[in-house]
């Protein structure tokens, strides 16, 4: 897959703007899914006013880069798009966008799926959620230590995030 | 020898800033690092296990030898999207 249209940061600090992944268009592809994520105002029955999202900003680009070209080539999609906003974002807010374009749409909703998996087991990024009462906690997350270093491995573990 | 250590997510509740110096004898590789970290609290050393490091903006193993200077960085279980 070569994207050279889509060199904007992957990790951004100002608030997502779908327009920038959707240019230009294909005219090789009768699909386009699209996926956005959402800050929700609530977790684990605690009412949630807002999230700080953090990043190793450097290694995130470089693996969303990465995850986008595994997903082109795994699902055989031409174009494969994501971009994640770090710091505060209010309820309602886009956290992520993620953009395929195939000829057809059983791939491109199989990689779409594929691409914000990846993008959520994977990347550096962590996301605090600070609660009505006053009180904030790192929502619980996936290891990415290789495997020896953790007894606890992302394949096993209950996915509430 | 002496390396940064950078705290990402929730590692910076356990040091309370977002970057520490270390003092390491030498020779060092990264779990002696993590090993010297873990002496702060029984807590930290949990989460140091479920940690993957990177240098720059590369992964490493526990087995990967530092040099002076290097600055690691502590990723606790990530939570994105």
């Amino acid at each position: 897959m070569d994207d050279l249209a889509f060199d904007a940061p992957r990790i951004q600090e100002r608030p997502l703007v779908l327009d920038e992944l959707l240019v230009p268009a294909r005219d090789d592809c009768g699909a386009l899914a699209i996926f956005a994520g959402t800050v929700r105002n609530h977790h684990d029955g605690k009412p949630v006013t807002h999230l700080i999202y953090t990043a190793h900003v450097r290694l995130a680009d470089k693996m969303i880069r990465a995850i986008e070209q595994e997903i082109g080539m795994r699902h055989g999609v031409p174009l494969c798009r994501v971009v994640h906003r770090i710091g505060r974002l209010a309820i309602g807010e886009v956290a992520i966008y993620a953009v395929v374009r195939a000829p057809h749409r059983a791939e491109a909703f199989a990689a779409l799926r594929a691409a914000v998996d990846a993008v959520k087991h994977r990347v550096p990024i962590w996301k605090e959620e600070f609660y009505a009462d006053g009180t904030s906690a790192f929502v619980t997350g996936c290891c990415i230590a290789e495997p020896e270093a953790a007894a606890h491995g992302d394949a096993h573990h209950s996915h509430s995030h | 020898m002496q390396i940064a250590v950078h705290c990402y997510g929730a590692t910076r509740l356990h040091t309370g800033s977002d970057t520490l110096m270390l003092s390491l004898p030498e020779p060092a590789t990264v779990a002696d690092a993590l090993a010297a970290l873990a002496s702060r609290s029984e807590a930290f050393a949990a989460l140091l296990k479920q940690c993957a490091v990177a240098i720059g903006d590369e992964l490493v193993r526990r087995t990967h030898p530092l040099k002076p200077g290097d600055e690691l960085a502590l990723l606790p279980p990530v939570a994105g999207g």
